[in-house]
């Protein structure tokens, strides 16, 4: 399967990424591992003018701790992460979701940044520009329908990063630099809601570095999916628990992760969460498993989530 | 589009080519080299058979553009033989019945040789894990866990060569 | 020839596996030529529209395009592997029949220029309304696909032994299920490729295929040409489970255009294209009736199944049969009706497959566990009651010569201690068992035999020239492995040369289970004839009998006074000085008989000989989500004796993944005609992680007729490893299981359903 034409070029700074954008106007698109950019450039889900590539970054292949913070370059692999004492150490939950992420030879070429900006998927819109064709376009290809509910004003795409729910339930936040400046967002900012568009970046930006507080916690992933690799999760759960509260979040279902705070560990509490999420979340046939079967595991798999998270605190 | 210049080391053997910027490592080894042995299964990353190693790593080429790996040392399957010498793991994949039709075969090999490279006595747990990024649709795998753990005791002085 | 053999039996290298290990091995979108131009298929977008008119001009003065057709080109031919399935053009011009039908091609000098160009064609259609559903497609009223087949019905086989009407009266205990199931993708990892190449007169192609001389016919007859100008050489193919042994649209395709362009052309298929464009397994309905008597006979079968058969016949009528066969072939069945029926639809070309008829046959393995429950019988005793053993007739008239049936179910239960766990099945763990027969070889008129050339060469090394194919399962390597064992010279001596249409002689191909039972036992006859050559000057030189000699390590020798010998190299070259060398044919026909018809005689023998095994599969099931995981499989397999018992094995293996994980992750997902998981993410084909501990029993029963005693090697798991698998989940629920794969939403359900939640 071929490339459409694109030109390369490689940036040696942040800033030189930036102009390089600026130059391309704005028909350009970063790149990192490429593992979720080169497929949807081979299916034209995106036709670049330009690819710029970050991995000659130093910068953004760094970790180091800041005021209390661990702070992770965008393009640290999944596995060199995986594999860092304090994600190992202090930081369960994510360690599962990188664990769980894909498989090995791709943890090892996918980094942190591309993993979270990865875009949303759905079964009727990652393939071949022939068959989407042949198919009419959705909402996320610039068409007037969805394909999966008719008559929704809506797109369903899935957000099918595993360790963005992670990171989410660790309370981390986002260092995003542009052609306007820098700023630091939560992450839980990151997301749209809107699947034709899942992020807020604005034009040009490069997400730069994750933040994520560096306090011992106690979680859990949950990951529901056919086969025990390579396969994006249909329903994805993160707990994370520090000193007797807590967050969960919940992805895989829609375009955006949703996280509920876990205020007590009481049983009360954790079954309200666990319903809430299943109540909120709205799956639709757009994915391996059977809608009702997906959401019904959204609470399942939340209980069984904390259930671990809490085994480990004691 | 104007062409990238790159070079690398493929094999040991130096090379310098002026490639399209949207030309795959993959269309890059089959096409430019004539090295044929990665096969295009999928072309988006998910089965493996075109994995090559890059700095030790690796990679799946159908995934990594060309110009990405300007300046890098790559090892694909016809690399593996030494001196008229097999690979242990070439050895012990014919010597165990790990291959079948032979479509995933380069791919599988260079992820257990990376695995082995960075850990030369994997728990058979451990291989399972490293494998379980390539798809193979004969063997049910069995053999080819066998293969790889009898690599690893095969030839000690291979780990201290390498 | 004594019985202790040299090379048969023993765990060797297999020949093919160097050059795949070194990356040396050429597959198809490997090859090169000087001059080749690339090609890139129009496909339809529609399920089912008439064709108004297709206008290549436009995309023929794209620079650098070399050819362009569409099938107004081709000679209005339709294949169709009976006389009376002829309906398939490959490249239509009345109407498509399903999306990503091959419409146009161009040829160009690379492929960017080629999928230009394939914008720049204009095709007109007529959308007509589509039916995707078997049994909506049967009713009366429905889109017609085909003008032949009434009611979309393409095929039905109808089979009726005894009075079924009156045993199920009489039965003591009766049930009746629906079993469905999704069609699989063959998934092999080779998509397709063709390289056509067209010169003098001449057509060359190389292609993945599972029958080089049936493939070379279907294109001799749709491009009109002599058979002896289409010549399909040998390539390596990267799997084929059934995929490979029809003539392929794509076939033509690259014919069309390396003719127009008079150049080689290569074809290669994207993954998504594999899919959607070349075959496809069929989905399934199977309504199985069983009644039984108390002691746990089966007295009567009844069956209804419908095969969703997408666009057009293919080798339907054999895909129609074939999973009724392989369980009559199994099991004593006094009164049997079968109706099955191939229905049409607006879905991809539809084929054989290695595990093909999971509903019917999981279906009727799981109802029979159920009702051995409900009689108080333990499974293995019923099998073992109602299972067929060697002299015994088959319900349509085959007789069993060699079968380790009751061996298989033995030792697998033996081994997995089968008859104590399954009683105290608990939700949440089971234990399941699967049995099998399979006909080694089925009647193909004259193609159902093959032949082999060989000859001794002057260092007393030997070629041996035979149409059998490889598709990945060892093939190549079994045949050299019976010439070496007759020939007393070792594997590396024997140079091979086969799947040539050009060199080789006829020869059964690699889909009907054939290769081993039939190939390689022409392969042995033909070095017998050429033992025999060298023993009679042997004997003369070295003043013995005939008899007293023997072959072995490149020398012959007396068995009676074994310092009487000399090098089979000197006996060669002897022959050349005497102007007749040393060189023979042989061939092998098998017993069968050759007046039987899918459709209009089912009955009379159907192979030489036929092959045995039993499955058990070990499962645990989450009963918070469903989710399956299969700790443990056992698989038993009689193949009469292994020539290579580590390629049996890893046949075994592999059937376990593609037949018995495949069952809980596999299937095909639709919607409206176009295929949702044409690719290998969402496609999943189960991963090392996925696989459970393996143990693998190979029964040795020496056939009578088989090479060294050898049958067909593996494919009996892949025709009962979802059949243990459902009957684990059946023995851990107290329930059957509607539909497969057993993904967790459904085994969920099943759980839910026994324990009466509400949705």
């Amino acid at each position: 399967m071929i490339l459409p034409k694109f030109n390369y070029k490689k940036a040696e700074d942040i800033a030189a990424a930036i102009a390089l954008y600026e130059k391309a106007k704005g028909r350009a698109r970063y790149l990192a591992g490429g593992t979720d950019l080169i497929p949807r450039v081979k299916l034209r889900l995106s036709t670049p003018g330009t690819i710029i590539d970050l991995k000659g970054i130093e910068q953004l292949h760094t970790i180091s701790r800041q005021r209390g913070s661990l702070i992770i370059g965008a393009n640290v692999t999944l596995f060199e992460l995986k594999n860092h004492d304090v994600v190992k150490n202090h930081f369960p939950a994510l360690y599962e979701s990188l664990d769980a992420t894909s498989c090995e030879t791709l943890q090892m070429r996918g980094t942190i940044g591309g993993n979270i900006l990865q875009n949303t998927r759905c079964l009727l819109y990652n393939k071949s520009l022939e068959w989407r064709t042949a198919r009419g376009f959705c909402y996320k290809m610039g068409g007037e329908s969805c394909n999966v509910v008719p008559g929704a004003s809506e797109c369903f795409s899935n957000y099918c990063s595993d360790n963005a729910l992670s990171l989410l339930s660790l309370s981390a936040s986002v260092n995003l630099a542009g052609p306007g400046g820098e700023r630091k967002i939560k992450l839980e900012k990151l997301f749209s809601g809107n699947g034709r568009d899942p992020f807020t970046m604005r034009p040009g930006e490069i997400l730069t570095e994750i933040r994520v507080p560096v306090k011992a916690s106690s979680g859990a992933y949950e990951k529901l999916r056919v086969r025990n690799a390579i396969d994006y999760p249909l329903l994805g759960v993160a707990v994370s628990i520090r000193n007797g509260s807590g967050r969960v979040c919940v992805g895989g279902i829609g375009p955006a992760p949703r996280v509920y705070p876990l205020k007590d560990l009481s049983k009360t509490s954790l079954k309200e969460v666990a319903q809430h999420a299943r109540q909120e979340a709205k799956p639709v046939s757009n994915a391996a498993l059977s809608p009702g079967y997906r959401k019904k595991m959204v609470q399942t798999l939340t209980q069984r989530a904390v259930k671990r998270a809490l085994k480990e605190e004691k | 589009m104007k062409a990238v210049k790159v070079n690398f080391r493929i094999n040991d053997e130096p090379v310098a080519l002026e490639v399209k910027p949207y030309e795959t490592l993959l269309e890059t080894l089959r096409e430019r080299l004539d090295l044929i042995g990665g096969k295009e299964a999928c072309g988006l990353g998910s089965c493996g058979a075109c994995t090559v190693i890059v700095d030790g790593i690796p990679l799946r080429s159908c995934l990594v553009l060309t110009p990405e790996v300007d300046g890098a040392s790559i090892t694909t399957i016809e690399g593996l033989a030494r001196n008229g010498r097999l690979h242990p793991l070439q050895e012990s994949f014919m010597e165990k019945g790990a291959v079948q039709c032979g479509f995933c075969t380069s791919g599988m090999i260079l992820t257990a040789k990376a695995l082995l490279d960075r850990n030369p006595r994997p728990a058979r747990k451990e291989v399972v894990k490293t494998i379980s990024s390539n798809i193979c649709r004969c063997t049910g795998y069995k053999k080819i866990v066998d293969a790889v753990l009898d690599a690893s005791l095969k030839n000690k002085a291979y780990h201290i060569n390498n | 020839m004594s019985d202790d053999l040299n090379i048969v039996g023993k765990r060797v290298v297999r020949s093919d596996t160097l050059a795949k290990v070194t990356g040396q091995a050429r597959y198809t979108a490997d090859l090169k030529f000087p001059n080749m131009l690339t090609a890139k298929v129009l496909r339809s977008p529609f399920p089912h529209a008439r064709i108004l008119g297709i206008d290549l001009s436009r995309a023929l003065k794209v620079p650098g395009v070399k050819a362009a057709i569409s099938g107004f080109d081709a000679y209005g031919v339709k294949w169709g592997v009976f006389r009376y399935t002829q309906d398939h053009a490959m490249l239509p011009t009345d109407k498509v029949r399903y999306v990503g039908e091959d419409v146009a091609a161009v040829a160009a000098v690379d492929e960017e220029t080629a999928l230009e160009a394939l914008s720049l064609i204009k095709v007109d259609y007529e959308p007509l309304p589509a039916v995707f559903d078997p049994e909506e497609a049967m009713q009366e009223g429905a889109p017609q696909i085909h003008e032949a087949y009434q009611n979309n019905i393409n095929i039905h086989v109808h089979i009726d032994v005894g009075d079924v009407d009156r045993a199920m009266a009489e039965a003591f205990l009766v049930r009746e299920d629906t079993f469905k199931a999704a069609g699989e993708a063959y998934a092999m990892m080779e998509p397709y490729a063709v390289v056509a190449s067209y010169a003098n007169g001449f057509l060359e192609l190389w292609m993945p295929n599972a029958g080089p001389h049936v493939r070379a016919k279907a294109l001799s007859n749709l491009l009109k040409m002599p058979l002896n100008r289409v010549r399909v050489r040998h390539i390596y193919s990267g799997g084929a489970f059934g995929g490979r042994s029809e003539v392929s649209p794509g076939d033509l395709v690259a014919s069309l255009l390396s003719i127009k362009a008079g150049r080689p052309v290569k074809l290669v298929l994207s993954r998504e294209e594999n899919a959607t464009s070349t075959r496809q397994i069929h989905d399934m309905i199977a309504t199985v009736k069983t009644g039984m008597s108390r002691d746990g006979t089966i007295v009567a079968k009844d069956y209804r199944v419908i095969y969703d058969g997408g666009a057009y016949s293919s080798t339907g009528p054999i895909a129609t049969s074939i999973p009724f066969y392989v369980y009559e072939e199994c099991y004593r069945f006094p009164n049997v009706r079968y109706n099955g029926y191939r229905v049409l639809t607006n879905k991809g070309i539809r084929g054989m497959y290695g595990c093909h008829g999971r509903a019917f046959l999981a279906g009727n393995e799981s109802q029979m566990d159920l009702m051995a429950k409900e009689l108080g019988l333990d499974p293995v005793d019923v099998r073992l009651k109602n299972g067929l053993s060697s002299g015994e007739m088959t319900a349509t008239k085959s007789l069993i010569t060699s079968c380790g049936l009751a061996q298989t179910i033995a030792r697998a239960s033996e081994s997995t201690h089968f008859k104590e766990k399954w009683p105290k099945a608990k939700r949440g763990k089971g234990i399941g068992m699967g049995c099998i027969a399979i006909m080694c070889g089925f009647p193909m008129g004259f193609r159902s035999g093959s032949a082999c050339y060989v000859k001794m060469n002057d260092d007393g090394q030997a070629t041996i020239v035979t149409g059998v194919v490889d598709n990945g399962q060892g093939n190549e390597s079994v045949v050299i492995q019976v010439a070496s064992e007759v020939l007393g010279i070792p594997m590396e001596d024997i140079n091979l040369i086969n799947a040539d249409t050009e060199a080789t002689n006829l020869d059964p191909g690699a889909y009907s289970q054939a290769a081993t039972f039939v190939g390689a036992n022409a392969v042995r006859v033909a070095c017998e004839n050429a033992r025999r050559k060298i023993t009679a000057i042997a004997a003369e030189k070295l003043g013995v009998p005939a008899e007293d000699l023997d072959l072995k390590d490149r020398m012959v020798f007396s068995m009676t006074t074994p310092d009487k010998k000399m090098p089979v190299r000197w006996i060669v070259r002897e022959a050349f000085f005497r102007g007749d060398p040393i060189a023979a044919t042989g061939s092998y026909f098998p017993k069968i008989d050759i007046e039987r018809e899918w459709v209009s005689r089912p009955w009379g023998q159907m192979a030489g000989t036929f092959s045995f095994g039993t499955s058990v599969a070990e499962v645990r099931i989450d009963s918070h989500t469903g989710r399956i995981t299969v700790p443990r499989f056992t698989a038993a397999h009689d193949c009469g004796r292994p020539i290579n018992p580590m390629a049996v094995e890893g046949q075994m293996e592999g059937s376990i993944q593609q037949a018995g994980i495949a069952a809980i992750m596999e299937g095909n997902l639709w919607d409206h005609g176009f295929l949702l998981n044409p690719d290998l993410l969402e496609y999943k084909v189960p991963l090392a992680c996925d696989m459970p501990e393996i143990d693998t029993i190979i029964i040795s029963s020496m056939d009578p007729e088989g090479p060294f005693g050898a049958k067909e090697g593996g494919l009996t798991i892949r025709m009962n490893a979802y059949s243990a698998i459902a009957c684990a989940v059946t023995n851990a629920t107290d329930a059957l299981f509607t539909e497969l794969p057993l993904t967790p939403d459904r085994v969920l359900t099943i759980l839910e359903r026994k324990k009466g939640v509400k949705k």
